[in-house]
């Protein structure tokens, strides 16, 4: 197949210098371009990322969210559940519910949220109330005086198998629900220069923490081995190569999937295959931003950053091709999708997206969707015929198919 | 004392260091041609300055601010207006010590000042001289690693606070700043003196105390330019301000080809140091430098004479106290701190200070109370100009580029720090002198 040959070549291309994922673009272009007829709606010409032109919003004024400052967002199938600064809300069957502190929610402010695949538990984190489980209908509280929760200042919840890990702003908990055991890891038992953790996420047997001014640690579930992966230019007010490992040491949030690791900082975005990290700025890629509050991969080629200029979306590693949603300028009545090659914009396309601010905070993948929660209303990007990587033009399709 | 004056009669050199030699390495394409200088950072200091240049520098643009917290509207009737307090004011058992607390004298010291602007602000006729007062809601930061998020989760969402000041211990300031981000408050820091505190890339975050970078920065400059030193030794705290705040002078003295001889350090409540210094003593250094509180200084400083070490003594600003000199006695000579900012200055704001403070506490306020009224009336006055508008009293904040205070002139920087320069502090006939970069 023409695309994926082209691909391949620009996947080496971009191992040899910075700046021919350009030309690797434009090579894309070029070769598939006469032979599509037609292009996806959404996609544009051919060898294009998708991208999400029709937006829904959702207030709090409209009766559904209980409040406009979005802290988090976590799919469980065709549920969303959204974390807000003053109650927890959940979508479902365009029908949303919500709970507040009259409700029996042990604290306002919602600032993470997981759900066990196992119990179908909800795991809540509060932002200086502890850790909630939301089951059957009632709140449990955990907090730092009636278990083994490190710390009431909550900031990342992941669930994997039968534990729940917790970070906090003194340290990682992790509870086994089976047991109800907790296990504390601070400086004194793990590899934290600093304890401020700040997101956790897990899956295929490994733990993920970033720590603020720690860099990401990683736990290995079989061996309950911890590996630290941080700055190794060791220097707060510089990067000194770009691609020697993680971009800086003060990580925000960090995204496992597909065995490829996604790691957030306010100076850029970094990724790690377990061999290659590779890192993003905001001048040399099509992150608006260097300011990425939350990171969620979609898959291990690509991410959605949640930056306080807009959505900054990896749609393609390999070809560096990004689409960054955002609004042009403060009185702009709807975002504008930005696509780029690394940095070079290629073109812009209007969306119908009218949050009025465009300080990211949280994502979530649902599906084809995508969500974002804002300092201001929550909106889902509808993502109708979406596909991951570049357009494939349909006469090779059809090629493919036949052969 | 000869030692001393040996070591005063030696001509200053000017700022900044001698040339060294660099790498002739190409260096790593740099966006952006106009090379700038985070934290007035000497070239011979540059981290990997005689290697290459970094693919990236941070800090040079301002943090800035992109949420939608301007828009929202402001309260159409308060009480009073709050601002919160964050400070080791309780003693409690510390993390750091295991054991008691060290940090309360500095803090109790910092709530002084802090209060004594809000009472100005309310003589001036309080909040836009509405009459309606400005209220200190005060918070104790001083329990175990953390207990500081508590707080201002705390004040930012039970209390209202429209700011907050604080705190001094560095992994409290962290800690601190972090919730204030998410809550999106405003804070003032005037006691954290931890380079790395504003190395956050947090926008809400101002401080207004010169950092140990810019101390660490004269002192190297004192001991291997002015001097001429090559061997350092180095005892400091084994708690997060001695081990992150004497980095940059630990740096200096590598990337000038003195790396130290050795760096020992001490738990917090240590009485007896002679096992390190018994070390130390036999590496022969030229000076000893340490980083820690007031008391364990004047304690080796102490116990170092009493072993015939005669060395020039190096130390932070906490060391800069009269109980450092009263528990030293004959022993101060030949010592030498950073400082940051000059109490002798005979500023006419700085000397109604000292008389107004004096009056109001029965006793002369230190650089904790003397910063904190400077920030909080920083604080008051973006507070006057953008109204109860936490998003916008930030914006007024950080667009505040120099400042007269009791404290002297602050100079900001691009993300908001003061940039003011140190001082040398210098025991001089048995009393601390404060000696700026010329006049050294």
């Amino acid at each position: 197949m023409i695309l994926s040959s082209t691909s391949r070549r620009c996947n080496s291309l971009r191992e040899l210098r910075f700046g021919a994922s350009l030309a690797c673009f434009a090579a894309v272009l070029l070769t598939v371009g006469s032979a599509a007829s037609a292009a996806d709606e959404a996609a544009g010409p051919v060898g294009e990322p998708y991208v999400y032109t029709h937006w829904e919003t959702f207030y709090a004024s409209e009766g559904g969210l209980p409040n406009d400052h979005i802290f988090a967002i976590t799919a469980d199938g065709d549920r969303l559940w959204v974390g807000t600064e003053d109650g927890l809300a959940l979508y479902e069957n365009q029908t949303w519910r919500s709970w507040r502190e009259k409700d029996g929610l042990p604290w306002r402010v919602v600032s993470a949220i997981a759900v066990s695949e196992k119990t179908g538990d909800v795991w809540v984190g509060l932002f200086g109330g502890g850790l909630a489980r939301f089951s059957g209908g009632r709140f449990d509280n955990f907090n730092q005086f009636n278990s083994g929760l490190v710390n009431d200042v909550v900031y990342g919840v992941a669930v994997l198998d039968d534990t729940v890990w917790v970070a906090t702003t003194a340290g990682l908990s992790a509870l086994d629900t089976v047991t109800g055991e907790w296990e504390i890891y601070t400086e004194k038992n793990a590899p934290m220069e600093e304890i401020w953790c700040y997101n956790v996420d897990a899956g295929d047997g490994k733990v993920y923490a970033a720590v603020w001014g720690g860099g990401i640690l990683e736990w290995d579930v079989k061996t309950r081995r911890w590996n630290a992966h941080r700055d190794p230019d060791r220097e707060m007010e510089i990067d000194l190569f770009r691609d020697d490992g993680l971009i800086h040491i003060i990580t925000t949030a960090v995204s496992y999937v597909d065995r490829v690791l996604w790691a957030a900082t306010y100076f850029g975005l970094s990724r790690y295959d377990g061999r290659h990290w590779r890192g993003y700025m905001d001048h040399d890629s099509g992150l608006a931003s260097n300011f990425i509050n939350f990171t969620k991969g979609r898959s291990a080629t690509s991410s959605y950053n949640a930056t306080d200029r807009g959505l900054a979306v990896l749609s393609d590693f390999s070809t560096d091709t990004w689409v960054s949603y955002r609004r042009d300028t403060e009185d702009a009545a709807t975002w504008t999708a930005h696509i780029s090659v690394g940095n070079e914009e290629r073109r812009a396309m209007s969306t119908d997206l009218s949050l009025p601010n465009h300080f990211v905070i949280a994502v979530e993948i649902q599906g084809n969707d995508v969500w974002i929660g804002t300092g201001h209303g929550l909106a889902r990007g509808v993502g109708a015929g979406f596909f991951e990587g570049l357009s494939t033009p349909h006469v090779e399709v059809a090629k493919e198919a036949g052969q | 004392m000869k030692a001393m004056t040996l070591l005063m009669s030696v001509v200053a050199v000017t700022f900044p260091f001698f040339a060294t030699g660099g790498d002739t390495q190409d260096p790593t394409p740099v966006p952006g041609a106009k090379k700038q200088v985070y934290g007035d950072t000497p070239e011979e200091l540059m981290p990997y300055g005689k290697f290459t240049e970094p693919y990236k520098r941070f800090f040079l643009e301002p943090n800035e601010y992109r949420g939608y917290g301007r828009h929202i509207p402001e309260p159409e009737h308060v009480d009073s207006v709050k601002i919160g307090f964050l400070g080791p004011i309780e003693a409690t058992v510390s993390v750091a010590t295991g054991g008691a607390s060290h940090e309360e004298q500095m803090g109790r010291k910092m709530l002084q000042g802090a209060r004594l602007a809000i009472e100005h602000a309310n003589a001036r006729g309080g909040y836009r001289g509405s009459k309606t007062p400005y209220e200190l809601v005060v918070r104790n930061d001083n329990g175990l690693w953390g207990a500081s998020g508590n707080e201002i989760v705390d004040l930012a969402y039970k209390e209202h606070v429209w700011a907050i000041l604080g705190t001094i211990d560095g992994a409290n300031s962290h800690i601190a700043i972090r919730v204030a981000l998410k809550a999106e408050v405003p804070m003032m820091n005037t006691g954290d003196t931890d380079p790395t505190f504003i190395e956050t890339a947090i926008p809400w975050v101002c401080r207004n105390i010169t950092d140990d970078r810019q101390m660490s920065y004269l002192l190297a400059d004192y001991v291997f330019g002015t001097l001429g030193l090559t061997r350092v030794a180095a005892l400091r705290a084994n708690n997060r301000y001695g081990r992150m705040s004497i980095d940059e002078f630990r740096d200096a003295a590598t990337r000038l080809g003195h790396p130290f001889l050795a760096e020992l350090n001490y738990q917090l409540g240590d009485t007896d140091f002679t096992p390190q210094l018994e070390r130390i003593k036999t590496l022969e250094p030229e000076a000893v430098i340490t980083w820690g509180d007031s008391e364990e200084s004047a304690l080796i400083l102490a116990q170092m004479r009493a072993m015939g070490m005669e060395q020039l003594f190096i130390g932070s600003d906490r060391m800069v106290t009269p109980e450092f000199l009263e528990a030293t006695g004959d022993g101060a000579f030949n010592v030498v701190a950073g400082y940051p900012y000059d109490p002798e200055s005979g500023d006419p704001k700085q000397v109604a200070f000292v008389e107004q403070f004096t009056a109001r506490f029965g006793e002369p306020p230190e650089t904790y109370a003397a910063h904190a009224y400077d920030g909080m009336t920083q604080l008051i006055e973006a507070i006057e100009r953008a109204g109860l508008n936490r998003a916008l009293i930030r914006d007024e904040l950080m667009a505040v580029t120099s400042w007269h205070g009791v404290t002297g002139e602050k100079v900001y920087d691009a993300i908001c720090s003061n940039r003011s320069p140190a001082l040398l502090a210098v025991v001089e006939d048995g009393a601390w002198t404060f000696r700026s970069l010329g006049d050294r």
